[in-house]
């Protein structure tokens, strides 16, 4: 129990996916500047994430690696169950809610091209690449609650970056400035925070 | 009016640079612009696969259906990032290691699919791989500027290809220079400057 808190952590704070590993930027940037759209994309990020990481994991553990293919394969298999699981959310987000599907416009296919959601597939069935001080085995609980961890990660950042920019849009800046070089300088600012978080629980 | 060829290389450089204007392609470009080492792998790796995803799409634009051009760009891009993965592995494995996890991102880059989508799948061959061009380059452009100013501000010299290009000497280099936050920051001045001297100029 004590792990899986540990795992939860590691991806949700300390390798926080968009402040410390830069994954996932341009719907950051794209949907932060209106606080509505972010909870929408978020929640769409936590479903899409969670569920392809599933997938993912049971391709690579049922098909690709006991095939021995794994190596070179999963780049197009791990895009393919992705890009197959965003067209379905977006059928039914337009079915559900169209006032939702009209707000998140050009960004739902763009959740295919979320390169969070592939990174966070890839690392919670192959770890490694983020080089996490964790030593984590490939069972389906933890990778599960290790998606789930970035998932939420990515939801807290992008909605509390909405809230800036809100404040932001009023405040007396620099004609230049205006509009996303700012949210730029402020992103940084609260990755400069979230750095401070390293090393908590010796993670 | 139709625009030259000419035009569609050019007009990525600058006016509707993927990075500065567009604003997508993002992750890599904070992430690998810490050396200016991995800018240039990067660079190329990701423009390589722009002009040649730019190619097969706007060849196979007439064949494929409307609803399902997604999964199949992105199969299209898929195949040529496994391309260009096992080929760094193979050839140049420093380079491989240090850009990790980014390599296989160059999938997800929004940038070539962004292409795929508005530009290939709209327009013939030779116009495609003018525009994949002039995107790729723009692109690469402003990531060896960043890196440029990342490397030589945060550590103080330019290291590249085990050659010391630069070196400052009695210079403290801010170490916030080479990380996150400091990726952010270089991006966004850069950013408001571009705009300012785009005012100037109107």
């Amino acid at each position: 129990m004590e792990r899986l808190f540990l795992i939860f952590l590691a991806a949700f704070l300390i390798n926080n996916i968009l402040l410390i590993k830069f994954i996932g930027l341009c719907p950051f940037f794209g949907v932060s500047s209106r606080f509505e759209t972010s909870i929408g994309m978020s929640m769409a990020v936590i479903f899409v994430m969670t569920l392809s990481s599933v997938a993912c994991w049971g391709a690579w553990n049922f098909l690709l690696d006991p095939l021995g293919v794994g190596d070179f394969l999963y780049i197009p298999a791990f895009i393919l169950i992705i890009a197959s699981l965003v067209q379905f959310v977006e059928m039914v987000i337009r079915k559900v809610s169209p006032a939702l599907f009209k707000a998140m416009g050009i960004y739902l296919p763009l959740i295919t091209t979320n390169c969070a959601v592939l990174a966070a597939a890839t690392e919670s069935v192959k770890p490694g690449f983020w080089k996490l001080s964790l030593e984590y085995n490939y069972g389906l609980g933890e990778a599960l609650v290790y998606t789930i961890g970035i998932a939420m990660g990515f939801s807290m950042v992008i909605i509390m970056f909405a809230a800036m920019r809100e404040r932001i849009e009023i405040a007396p800046i620099p004609r230049s400035f205006k509009g996303l070089p700012i949210a730029f300088i402020a992103a940084g600012l609260s990755s400069l925070a979230f750095l401070g978080f390293k090393g908590l629980f010796g993670i | 009016m139709k625009r030259s060829i000419w035009r569609d290389f050019t007009i990525g450089i600058i006016e509707e640079n993927p990075l500065f204007t567009l604003v997508i392609g993002l992750c890599s470009a904070l992430a690998v612009s810490s050396k200016v080492e991995n800018a240039i792998f990067m660079g190329v790796a990701a423009s390589f696969v722009m002009v040649a995803s730019n190619i097969l799409v706007s060849v196979i634009r007439k064949m494929v259906p409307n609803q399902i051009r997604i999964p199949i760009f992105i199969v299209v891009i898929a195949s040529f990032v496994t391309i260009v993965d096992l080929t760094m592995k193979a050839f140049f494995l420093a380079g491989y290691e240090a850009l990790g996890v980014w390599i296989p991102l160059i999938v997800v880059n929004c940038m070539i699919l962004g292409r795929a989508e508005a530009f290939a799948y709209k327009h013939g061959v030779i116009r495609s791989i003018a525009d994949g061009l002039g995107k790729g380059l723009g692109y690469t452009l402003v990531i060896f500027i960043m890196a440029i100013i990342r490397e030589l501000g945060g550590t103080g010299q330019i290291v590249a290809f085990e050659n010391t290009i630069i070196s400052l000497r009695g210079f403290q280099p801010p170490q916030i220079l080479q990380s996150f936050p400091g990726a952010f920051f270089t991006f966004g001045i850069l950013m408001g400057l571009l705009q300012k001297l785009q005012r100037k100029g109107e």
